[in-house]
């Protein structure tokens, strides 16, 4: 890129202007861009099979069309992100279908089984709602035009998925009993897997290309703070146990963080606080059903392809 | 037909305009899935269908227009007909509706 180009990029990346297209970027913008959408596309993708599992054990017919639904919103949320990837000198193909298991970078919280439907609609409302709580500061402040325009359907329908979690946890709770045990049960393991996916604090992050080429807007911990200012006070007004919560404006933990996580129990250890390098270790390890979700669909890919 | 009912009939219709479709931004009344409501001494029934057979939010749908109806003082009770004939399609939609999923970018 010339002198001038980089000059203009940054003009208009101060004035808060649009991007539109690869000859407006800088090779390092293209490259924070190229990152961030991998890790949209990857985590859309990849809670097709995650959801998937869970649901099978729909408890109505509609209900199982709602959980199909669902999963094909988040595919058409992959693709977008993956279209983009491809115009912008990416292959789609190698992306999804040739990539091992491990190189996939979406939040950890994925590779842990989802093995109900109470863990299913757990996962639309915590889950989904840190999605919202991304995509939604993407799409209010993403300096990439293409982008920021693809995200107006999906914002509405991530709504879809969190009304869908909202109303069944809702109603399991009503019900009492087991059913709103084993609600809780989901909400004490998935609740702290949330509150890690927003990443390192802040205090240990040091800077953000991120927020300085405005892909995003606000910080790990200002995206925390608004997941839990949502879904603490739901999860209290329906009458499950959330680990947090407020003092003045900020949200608290109520355990340390972060914690030892035993992903084959679905059981934290707070009585075992470990350090950031011991999660990031942990999320780069991956978890229990990341090679057998990726091999989900590439194994098919590799089946029917014609050989020269 | 008694003023009270005409009033409850009137009131029905509006509470309906409250119940937004999950996934699109109209209201179910606008979006032309409301074919009827009858009230009887606070019995409510209403006639309505869904967009397509494979709608995944009937449920959802149908549990908002009980919510809110029930909400309706006057309202004893609640019966939701689902019908197919006629099925739906977009010339359902009022100008309303037209004019908020056009500007929501879905052609119709």
């Amino acid at each position: 890129m010339e002198a001038s180009n980089s000059a203009r990029f940054d003009t208009l990346l101060k004035r808060g202007e649009l991007i539109e297209s690869m000859s407006e970027m800088t090779p390092d913008y293209l490259k924070e861009l190229k990152h961030t959408l991998i890790v949209s596309g990857d985590t859309e993708l990849i809670s097709a099979p995650a959801y998937y599992l869970a649901a099978k054990k729909a408890p109505s017919v509609n209900a199982f069309m709602t959980g199909i639904a669902i999963i094909q919103d988040e595919l058409a949320h992959a693709h977008i992100a993956y279209h983009i990837l491809e115009e912008l000198g990416e292959s789609q193909e190698y992306l999804i279908f040739k990539r091992d298991p491990k190189d996939f970078r979406y939040p950890y919280a994925f590779d842990v089984p989802l093995e109900s439907w109470t863990e299913l609609v757990t996962a639309n409302a915590l889950y989904d709602q840190a999605g919202f709580n991304l995509l939604g500061d993407i799409h209010e402040q993403c300096s990439y035009g293409p982008w920021k325009r693809g995200l107006v359907k999906v914002m509405a329908e991530e709504n879809f998925h969190l009304r869908n979690g909202r109303n069944w946890m809702k109603r399991i709770s009503q019900a009492g009993g087991a059913a709103k045990d084993e609600l809780q049960q989901a909400v004490d393991w998935m609740f702290p897997l949330t509150v890690e996916w927003f990443g390192l604090p802040d205090n240990l992050k040091q800077h953000s290309a991120q927020l300085d080429y405005r892909l995003k807007g606000l910080t790990n911990d200002q995206l925390r703070q608004a997941w839990l200012s949502t879904v603490v006070p739901f999860l209290d007004s329906i009458g499950i146990n959330a680990p947090a919560h407020q003092e003045g404006n900020a949200w608290v933990l109520s355990y340390p963080f972060p914690s030892t996580f035993d992903a084959d129990d679905k059981r934290w250890d707070f009585n075992d606080p470990c350090t950031w390098d011991d999660v990031l270790s942990r999320w780069r390890a991956r978890g229990p059903r990341n090679a057998e979700m990726v091999a989900l669909f590439q194994e098919s890919f590799h089946k029917f392809q014609v050989r020269a | 037909m008694s003023a009270t009912v005409e009033a409850l009939d009137r009131r029905v219709w509006a509470a309906l305009r409250d119940v937004q479709d999950p996934e699109m931004p109209v209201n179910l009344v606008d979006l032309g899935l409301i074919y009827g409501v009858e009230t009887l001494e606070g019995h409510v029934r209403v006639r309505l269908t869904f967009t397509a057979m494979g709608c995944p939010a009937t449920e959802m749908i149908m549990d908002d227009i009980r919510e809110r109806l029930l909400r309706e003082p006057g309202v004893a009770s609640v019966d939701l007909d689902v019908v197919w004939d006629p099925p739906w399609s977009a010339a359902r939609l009022t100008g309303t509706g037209r004019e908020a999923l056009l500007a929501w970018g879905l052609s119709v």
